[in-house]
């Protein structure tokens, strides 16, 4: 069954959307910056539920990921798949000046990650030699040609956002459901729970640490080279922050597919409907929707889908065995 | 097994354990008994790791362990249950006990797990939710559970047997005295009641605003009349 599911969501990934949406460029950007931000949301979520943290400070890595890889690229002529690699990994090595924050819990290690956020933000506009300052970066490499095929086109960055997002999903998934994943969920309501049996619980909070910024660097530095251009106020905005948060608990943050579901519906229904009707100021609405979800399902739109569709599929069992008794 | 050498702890002005020194051997059932506020929960916690005492030392099969964390102490032998039952949210009883087992000894013992779930009584509860599907006994049982998953040699026992009923309790003891035999290990036990833990262990010591005013047999301590004067209001 579960099979059967993967299958349908790959053939539905790969076959059915890029037949039927490519040449349509508007719907297909707005489906990359969704999946763009999906992916963050995911690594936010892979933090927030398994290393119990709530970021504000994702913005930091996306930047730091995206510029790293950007200067590879432009400065030292590295391929852009590797330099997209090294954004992640110089990602998650800038997430070991939040490890002292670690100690923090609740608001304040989301406010501590804030200001470390805001902190790179000022290094990419004041190091104007390497970074090009608040000018920003431009004629960024784009996204390869493979077997003839340009990845950098709308289609081909679809195509890779996609892999990229599916194979950190898949990531999630191993750990969420290794012992690693069971004593991270455990850690939420008693630390001392499960350090009284021998989790080192400071470790495994730092590796999601690490894994949530590699994840968002190499989102980062994909936006990179699929927009070609860079600039501190852009790169480490906090958008990048905000819409996947709202993405991520729209749709569910303890679920798997919840921060995907929610930013591609988030972002989507902003940006193809709402925005036509309000052109300005449309994301109150996107706000208002979350206040919504909130109070009605705070645990989000999968779990509340899943709970209906549960109790759809529990009443069609029962129906035909009451015809029979009747 | 266990030396603690004249062990002090402070909150702010208030000492909670002042210069406490304690010895447990091997396969040793000790109680450890004192009015409330006597300093018990907290020694546990110096023991475990969960305090750091401002003075004093902690030693366990001889190593100082005093600055190893409590993840480490769990590693190296020392298991623990609270006073008030804390299972780890979100997983079954199952996997309460395997995440204690992976991390306490490094590896999974399928069967050691079942043999834990049946020795406790817990193998029907095996694979509901840990947080919200077992009774107060049963709960004191999980402690106990994912402490002997961590293959301990001295378990820490904070209250196991307070809040239960009277058949409970004597069930509840009956497990205990099994798994000292069947476990062979040390066991230093907190509890109120003085038929229970003269039931239970050979030796008491007793504790009074922080200091150990008694240390030998059930007989011996329980008619210190030191110990009795804890009992009926009298400070130390």
């Amino acid at each position: 069954m579960k099979l059967q599911r993967l299958i349908m969501v790959l053939i539905l990934l790969y076959g059915v959307v890029p037949f039927v949406l490519n040449g349509n460029n508007y719907v297909m950007s707005i489906l990359v910056a969704s999946l763009t931000i999906a992916g963050i949301a995911l690594a936010w979520a892979l933090l927030g539920n398994l290393g119990g943290m709530v970021s504000f400070g994702h913005a930091a890595f996306f930047g730091v990921g995206s510029y790293i890889s950007a200067l590879m690229t432009m400065k030292l002529g590295v391929p852009v798949p590797l330099a997209m690699l090294l954004g992640g990994i110089g990602a998650a090595v800038a997430s070991i000046a939040v490890l002292p924050a670690l100690r923090l819990s609740g608001p304040y290690f989301a406010l501590a990650i804030l200001a470390y956020a805001h902190i790179f933000k000022i290094l990419a506009t004041e190091f104007a030699s390497i970074t090009g300052g608040s000018g920003g970066l431009l004629g960024i490499p784009a996204l390869p040609t493979l077997f003839g095929y340009n990845l950098g086109s709308k289609l081909g960055a679809y195509l890779i956002i996609t892999t990229i997002v599916l194979v950190f999903a898949f990531i999630y998934s191993r750990i969420r459901n290794s012992y690693y994943g069971f004593a991270l969920r455990a850690m939420h309501d008693s630390e001392d729970a499960t350090r009284v049996v021998g989790v080192h619980s400071t470790l495994l909070k730092a590796l999601m640490l690490f894994l949530s910024a590699f994840m968002t660097g190499i989102i980062g530095a994909f936006n990179a080279h699929y927009i070609n251009f860079l600039e501190p106020d852009y790169a480490f905005q906090s958008g990048w922050t905000m819409l996947p948060v709202v993405a991520a608990i729209f749709g569910g943050y303890r679920t798997l597919t919840g921060p995907l579901v929610g930013a591609v519906v988030v972002y989507s229904v902003d940006q193809l409907i709402l925005k036509s009707i309000i052109p300005s100021g449309h994301q109150i609405v996107l706000g208002a929707l979350l206040g919504v979800m909130i109070l009605f399902s705070p645990d989000g739109l999968m779990p509340l889908l899943g709970k209906k569709l549960g109790r759809r599929r529990a009443e069609t069992v029962r129906t035909p065995q009451t015809e029979t008794i009747c | 097994m266990l030396k603690l050498d004249a062990i002090t702890v402070q909150f702010g002005g208030l000492t909670a354990l002042k210069g406490v020194s304690l010895a447990i051997g091997a396969e040793e059932v000790v109680g450890l008994v004192g009015p409330n506020g006597a300093g018990k929960t907290t020694l546990f916690n110096v023991i475990s790791g969960l305090a750091r005492p401002s003075g004093g030392e902690v030693f366990f099969n001889r190593d100082n362990v005093l600055k190893a964390p409590m993840y480490k102490r769990a590693r190296m032998g020392i298991g623990r249950t609270f006073q008030i039952p804390q299972p780890m949210h979100e997983l079954t009883v199952r996997q309460n006990l395997l995440v204690a087992q992976r991390f306490g000894t490094g590896k999974v013992n399928l069967e050691k797990i079942e043999e834990i779930l049946t020795f406790l009584h817990l193998e029907g509860k095996a694979d509901r939710d840990a947080a919200q599907d077992l009774s107060l006994s049963e709960l004191k049982a999980l402690e106990v559970g994912k402490a002997l998953a961590t293959d301990p040699q001295l378990l820490l026992l904070d209250e196991v047997l307070a809040g239960l009923e009277t058949a409970s309790k004597r069930a509840f003891m009956k497990t205990l005295t099994e798994l000292h035999q069947k476990y062979r290990i040390s066991i230093l036990i907190i509890e109120h009641d003085i038929e229970t833990i003269s039931s239970l262990c050979r030796r008491v010591c007793v504790l009074n605003y922080g200091q150990l005013i008694a240390d030998g047999t059930p007989q011996e301590v329980f008619s210190n009349p030191e110990v009795i004067k804890s009992y009926t209001g009298g400070g130390a």
